[in-house]
């Protein structure tokens, strides 16, 4: 199973993007993110919480369509999947 | 009617929409919610554009680290209000418009009144707060809202017409923290052209308007990319209405 994850912007600068993952059958978006994220502490800090839950204004999309937190952690990724992950940016 | 001075002006873009067009955007209103480092090119290139009423809201201060990206202002503006700076700058670049600069936080209690009959909402502001303010109002007037938003060499943009497309809320239910955000002004420069073309398009009513997804540039890439945004169904903003239902809340 082969699947993509796009970080964006600040996560993008601390984790790279379009990054080729090769999951275990049943990963979960939850746990693919954090497995991708945790090879670089700055990075997965700007993403999960200190209980390994995303910040709240994280966005997350699997295929187009944006995954509620609360299910991200059941939501298993599937062959060919594209997660997007994504922070709002506030500047004016 | 368009006098032969404002033909004379507008003649390279009246090739592109003739008369109709250019008197679309004379009679049109539009709202900026600030006047930095987005309100500055977006109410630029609507003034230069001929879009005859623009209303521009800011509490502000030029200061001296806003020169890097708000292009409105120059050093000689340091210490003046933003909103006194931007009524000269418009006024000076197109005579023939109509510029209402408001020195005033936009709150709860008088952001309907300031947006009065605009026919859109440019968000140009840089903290999410205000900017689901200006997402309920433009949902409550039926009228579009143009976001923006920077960072660094970052910057996302989108076009939300309520009641068809995601709402703000559909598409960042949730503030990101507040910062001190680093910024080129080559950034706010992309965004900011890219809601002033929203505007005239919508104005305009022609071209496929930014909806239902979300432009994103990445300068230090050179890269433009989009992602696609959907309608949340129990979205607290924009979740009871229907474009059937004449866009209002139900």
């Amino acid at each position: 199973m082969i699947v993509k994850v796009r970080f964006f912007a600040r996560f993008r600068e601390l984790l790279g993007t379009d990054i080729p993952a090769e999951p275990e059958n049943g990963a979960t978006l939850l746990s693919l993110v954090r497995a991708l994220a945790g090879k670089k502490k700055e990075g997965y800090d700007a993403i999960f919480d200190e209980h390994g839950n995303f910040h709240e204004f994280v966005i997350v999309m699997r295929n187009g369509k944006r995954v509620e937190h609360g299910d991200a952690g059941t939501v298993k990724v599937a062959d060919g999947d594209e997660i997007a992950v994504f922070p709002p940016v506030a500047g004016g | 009617m368009l006098s032969e001075r404002e033909r004379e002006r507008y003649k390279r873009q009246m090739m592109l929409f003739g008369d109709d067009g250019q008197e679309r955007l004379k009679n049109a209103h539009i709202f900026v919610a600030g006047a930095g480092g987005l309100g500055s090119p977006v109410s630029l290139y609507l003034a230069v554009a001929g879009v005859g009423t623009i209303t521009i809201v800011d509490m502000d201060v030029v200061d001296q680290s806003n020169l890097n990206r708000q292009i409105l202002h120059n050093d000689r503006d340091i210490g003046k209000k933003k909103t006194v700076s931007a009524a000269e700058k418009l006024i000076a670049i197109n005579p023939d418009i109509t510029i209402h600069a408001i020195d005033i936080r936009i709150d709860e209690g008088n952001a309907a009144r300031l947006i009065g009959n605009a026919d859109g909402i440019v968000d140009a502001m840089d903290n999410y707060p205000i900017r689901y303010l200006l997402n309920d109002s433009a949902i409550k007037k039926e009228i579009p809202l143009f976001h923006g938003a920077i960072r660094g060499f970052y910057g996302q943009a989108t076009t939300i017409i309520p009641g068809k497309t995601p709402c703000l809320k559909c598409i960042f239910p949730k503030a990101p923290p507040k910062e001190v955000f680093p910024v080129i002004g080559a950034t706010p420069g992309v965004i900011g052209t890219v809601q002033a073309t929203e505007v005239i398009k919508f104005l305009l009513g022609s071209g496929d308007l930014l909806t239902n997804r979300i432009f994103i540039w990445d300068g230090m890439a050179g890269r433009a990319e989009e992602i696609h945004a959907e309608r949340i169904p129990c979205c607290p903003a924009c979740g009871g209405i229907t474009p059937e239902k004449g866009g209002k809340k139900q």
